[in-house]
């Protein structure tokens, strides 16, 4: 128990002093025993503010401080550095009442609000009055990262980090990289090929001796902590050795099974044995085994049969890899909407009513149609082409409530190289706004309706039917007023964005958190945008919310950087406010062992009682909940704190 | 029909072996209608052992003090201890597993089935009666008891005479047992499960209060419900600050920081926060014995207040405290169908 303790009550401009008086909080918190020194100031962490605070703990030689502010969240560091430099005194000796967020901000009446100011300053006095000494924990840091999602996103972190002399991992669950942008034909607003770009940074991914590249591999079990990650990886068998692989086609010419083509989103078909697309890293084929007749010479074994070079192998077996590493990136990506949901729309009825990224593929020269702008239903040429915006998006009833943000874009990209393709053709475009933020975005979509003569018409399509063989789409134009059909050859949905299948897999295995709609968490949105709540974990791309390239290569990089900056040093410095077991309380009950969710705890000895792994404790403070027998307690947040401060709150 | 000699045998050829060091089981008491639980240790003891509708008592708390009492003399027998199980002792038994106070190998299971009726509720008993005095109690086929009185041996429907938590219990015979007797009759719906706490339930807010304000009233703190529940083993009760274990380890600041969550007087505040952590507490980990209810001097209704959790722990969790020994607790684990989705 501490015998001076020392209180700064901070106005925060008017953030707090308008609703909180904040110079009667000093005064009475002088009064509480064992305070021996109180004071408010207009703003406690501006460089006056922190000095008083420095001073104040030396010439009163306070032995624990408490400052009365915002969130511990913002300025516990600060104020703790202040105690630690100024004060030359353990900074685990300073506490945050937050008089701020939980006062201030959420009340009106300045009466009641000063009331419950001074119950949580008071408490928080009760609390540090108890707090021991600690210093922090030295851990050492493995100096490797690995990039989850083969991505641009995942494509830009790894070369970001390898550069940076890291070694990479790049896990990828497709048979190569490059993500959806690949499948892109060309990238708004400048018009250049999506694959020429790209396709450069993925040679570099696989020709760079820092980036190890595991494709067709999935992340299944996380361990260990920041700086110290285990993480097991199960990769595919490819029945194919890279090494060997020639790309000569032989095998694809033979393989008797024929299945939709997921590159070409299902327009064309593949063998059972293929290769992606001719850039495809790494360079070699890839044998599918759900599509495979067998795997097996007595069936079939043809492609093992025309391969000169001897680099199919149906012996190949799924390979479990354990990696160490001290950062994780997530760039887990987007999947679109599912077009069932779309009924309305008529999407999967009629074969021409398509998605962006089917539209994407019929733009692109190395598409199902070389680069021609044809009907799948009859492989003529659509005069009428009607784009819908908004498909999934932006409706909170029935489907994703959020913007898919990239849609106004690649909308006015469709119909412009549509335009490009069939000069005589007509695009019409169905919006609810139009979002075109962004270096050079308005002057895109103005050109594509100028130029382009794309008729963009607002308000929303309430169907897609078929009539006497041609498709009509029937909606409402708000600015005329008047109900609209248009008898369309082609359809093309712009679907929401939506965070791809795996992603809550891969949050769970990572215990990173998912925000409402299933997009991967930032720590903070604003300060913390390219972290997870999960120290080590980063996030990058359109798992953490749609974004398009230039965002997407932006938050890789930023991710990239704060990687670097993480594992720049030899040691990390670990919280030292863990749980610590009461051995002679603990029936070892295991409960703190299963509800611990950093696997920190563990029983041992001869009595086997609960044990914590100082290093992987984050302090939640989960264990000291599930304990019945108050046996496990968090530092400086014990269970006699906790008690202490309860009746200071209650005036006991 | 139950045989109660075949139970006696086994018991008997156990201690007979020295497979086990002792046989918890119940005998005739000196005193009234119900049976007494009793630690058999000589083959020839056994042959007092019996087993009936009278055999109320949870013997899962004598295997908690079994386990106290040899730490306490130190013994180094490591012989299991074989114990007789009801449907509700397995569960209690199960529970204690799950939170490893005991090795399964530590412990012999005699299951033995309520034959689908369950045990007496003494009180019930009387008032059928009306002022005539039971000598014996004995099961009577699937839905009655024979019951001797001075007037000779009547027969009365068993629904009637039934404690309340068999009417409600959902699983009569033992799962876990090294050897069951009896039928397995589990699905006799009887009533419906947690009917009387849903039936409290009903009533407005202010009056289960007053109701309740009342019983805390009464409460005399002379924990008589905590002594008798075999989950209580704590060897400190976190709101009990007159017994706080002193070891050789307690240090002189701990002694001095001791928590008075509650004081000790007996005084509804204080007896309603006792009764309330001890539920909450028990939540997930209770399996409705109902000897805390059994045992009150006061006649307290804890039954209601503890499966009302344990009504929360099955409807919201899905979680049947005592079904598995090698699930995680109810209050320890997560699963993705939890409700309250927003924690992802």
């Amino acid at each position: 128990m501490t015998k001076r303790t020392g209180v700064f009550v901070c106005h925060c401009g008017n953030n707090i002093a308008a609703t909180v008086d904040v110079a009667r909080v000093a005064k009475e918190m002088g009064e509480v025993e064992g305070v021996i020194f109180s004071k408010d100031y207009v703003y406690m962490c501006s460089d006056p503010g922190q000095s008083t605070m420095a001073n104040a703990i030396k010439d009163n030689k306070l032995d624990s401080v408490v400052v009365s502010c915002c969130s511990p969240t913002l300025h516990e560091k600060t104020f703790r550095d202040v105690t630690e430099e100024g004060g030359e005194l353990n900074p685990y000796r300073c506490e945050i009442a937050n008089i701020r967020e939980q006062c201030a901000w959420v009340h009106k009446e300045k009466p009641k609000a000063t009331e419950k100011a001074l119950k949580i300053t008071r408490a928080a006095i009760k609390r540090v009055q108890n707090n021991q000494s600690l210093t922090p924990i030295g851990v050492p840091v493995t100096r490797r990262v690995m990039v989850i999602g083969g991505g641009v996103a995942g494509i830009q972190a790894a070369l970001d980090l390898a550069n940076a002399g890291l070694q990479v991992v790049l896990v990828e669950k497709n048979p190569t990289v490059g993500g959806h942008m690949i499948q892109l034909s060309e990238t708004f607003p400048t018009l250049d090929c999506s694959q020429c770009i790209l396709s450069p940074k993925m040679v570099e991914v696989s020709k760079n001796k820092n980036i190890k590249l595991l494709t067709q591999a999935e992340v299944q079990e996380v361990s260990g902590f920041v700086g110290n990650f285990k993480v097991k990886v199960r990769q595919k068998a490819i029945y194919v050795d890279p090494e060997k692989c020639k790309i000569c086609d032989d095998c694809a010419k033979v393989c008797p099974t024929v299945v939709p083509n997921e590159y070409d989103l299902n327009l064309t078909p593949r063998r059972a044995i293929f290769i992606p697309y001719a850039q495809a890293i790494p360079a070699t084929y890839t044998l599918d085994e759900s599509a495979c007749l067998g795997l097996n010479p007595v069936v079939c074994g043809k492609c093992a049969d025309v391969c000169e070079a001897d680099a199919i192998n149906y012996d190949m077996r799924p390979k479990t890899i354990v990696e160490e590493v001290g950062a994780i990136v997530v760039a887990t990506g987007f999947d679109l909407y599912g077009k069932e949901n779309l009924g309305e729309y008529g999407m999967g009825k009629y074969a021409d009513v398509l998605d962006g990224l089917q539209f994407e593929r019929l733009c692109s020269a190395s598409g199902p149609t070389g680069g021609h702008v044809l009907r799948p239903s009859d492989h003529k040429e659509p005069k009428n082409v009607v784009f819908i915006q908004c498909a999934g998006s932006r409706d909170p009833e029935s489907h994703c409530a959020y913007c898919s943000k990239i849609c106004c874009m690649y909308t006015a990209k469709h119909a412009t190289l549509y335009k490009h393709h069939v000069p005589d053709g007509q695009a019409y475009v169905f919006y609810i706004d139009i979002r075109s933020g962004g270096k050079g975005y308005e002057e895109f979509v103005q050109r594509s309706m100028e130029r382009d003569e794309v008729m963009y018409l607002r308000g929303r399509v309430s169907k897609v039917y078929e009539n006497n063989g041609s498709m009509i789409v029937k909606g409402v134009d708000t600015i005329s007023g008047k109900n609209v059909e248009i008898e369309a050859d082609m359809v093309v949905l712009a679907l929401a964005m939506q965070p791809s299948k795996g992603t809550a897999d891969v949050a769970k295995t990572l215990k990173i958190g998912r925000d409402k709609d299933g997009f991967l968490a930032e720590a903070h949105p604003k300060l913390r945008p390219v972290e997870s709540v999960t120290a080590g974990i980063f996030l990058a791309g359109a798992a953490q919310a749609p974004k398009d390239i230039p965002e997407t290569v932006c938050q890789a990089s930023a991710a990239a950087s704060k990687v670097i900056q993480l594992l720049s040093k030899d040691e990390l410095m670990h919280s030292p406010a863990i749980a610590k077991v009461r051995l002679s309380h603990c029936t070892g009950c295991e409960m703190c062992v299963q509800a611990c969710p950093y696997g920190a705890i563990s029983l041992s000895g001869p009595n086997a009682k609960a044990s914590v792994n100082d290093v992987l404790c984050e302090g939640c403070g989960t264990c000291q909940a599930v304990c019945l027998r108050a046996a496990i307690d968090v530092k400086n947040i014990t269970q006699m704190q906790v008690h202490d401060m309860i009746n200071a709150c209650l005036g006991v | 029909m139950i045989d109660v000699a075949a139970i006696k045998a086994h018991a008997k050829a156990l201690l007979e072996k020295g497979t086990v060091r002792a046989v918890i089981g119940y005998r005739n008491s000196t005193a009234g209608l119900l049976a007494e639980p009793f630690v058999f240790t000589g083959p020839e003891s056994v042959d007092d052992l019996i087993y009936g509708p009278s055999c109320v008592q949870n013997l899962a708390l004598y295997l908690v003090n079994d386990k106290k009492e040899r730490a306490h003399h130190k013994s180094d027998d490591a012989r299991p201890v074989a114990v007789v199980a009801k449907g509700c002792d397995a569960r209690a038994i199960t529970v204690l597993l799950q939170e490893k106070h005991f090795l399964r190998e530590a412990i012999h299971v005699i299951g033995v089935s309520c034959e689908g009726t369950g045990v007496v509720d003494t009180k019930k008993l009387a008032r059928k009666l009306g002022g005539k005095h039971a000598v014996e109690i004995d099961f009577d086929g699937g839905e009655a008891f024979a019951v001797t009185t001075a007037d000779g041996v009547q027969s009365l429907p068993a629904a009637e005479i039934m404690a309340e938590r068999c009417l409600e219990c959902r699983g009569a015979h033992p799962q876990l047992a090294d050897i069951a007797f009896g039928e397995a009759k589990t699905d006799r719906a009887l009533h419906t499960p947690f009917q009387a706490v849903k039936h409290k339930m009903k009533e407005e807010q202010d009056n289960r209060w007053s109701f309740w304000a009342r019983q805390f009233d009464r409460c005399l703190r002379c924990y008589a419900c905590r002594s008798v529940c075999p989950m209580c083993y704590c060897e400190e009760c976190v709101v009990d600050s007159i017994q706080f274990a002193v070891l050789p380890d307690t240090t002189a600041e701990e002694k001095a920081n001791r928590i008075k969550w509650i004081e000790r007087s007996p005084n509804r505040s204080e007896s309603a926060m006792y009764h309330m952590v001890r539920a909450i507490h028990l939540a997930g980990r209770c399996i409705d014995c109902a000897e805390c209810e059994r045992v009150c001097p006061v006649n307290i209704p804890l039954r209601l207040l503890n499966t009302r959790l344990e009504m929360e722990a099955f409807e919201t969790f899905d979680y049947n405290p005592g079904s598995d020994m090698n699930a995680p607790t109810l209050t320890s684990s997560f699963k993705d169908t939890d409700p309250n989705s927003f924690i992802r």
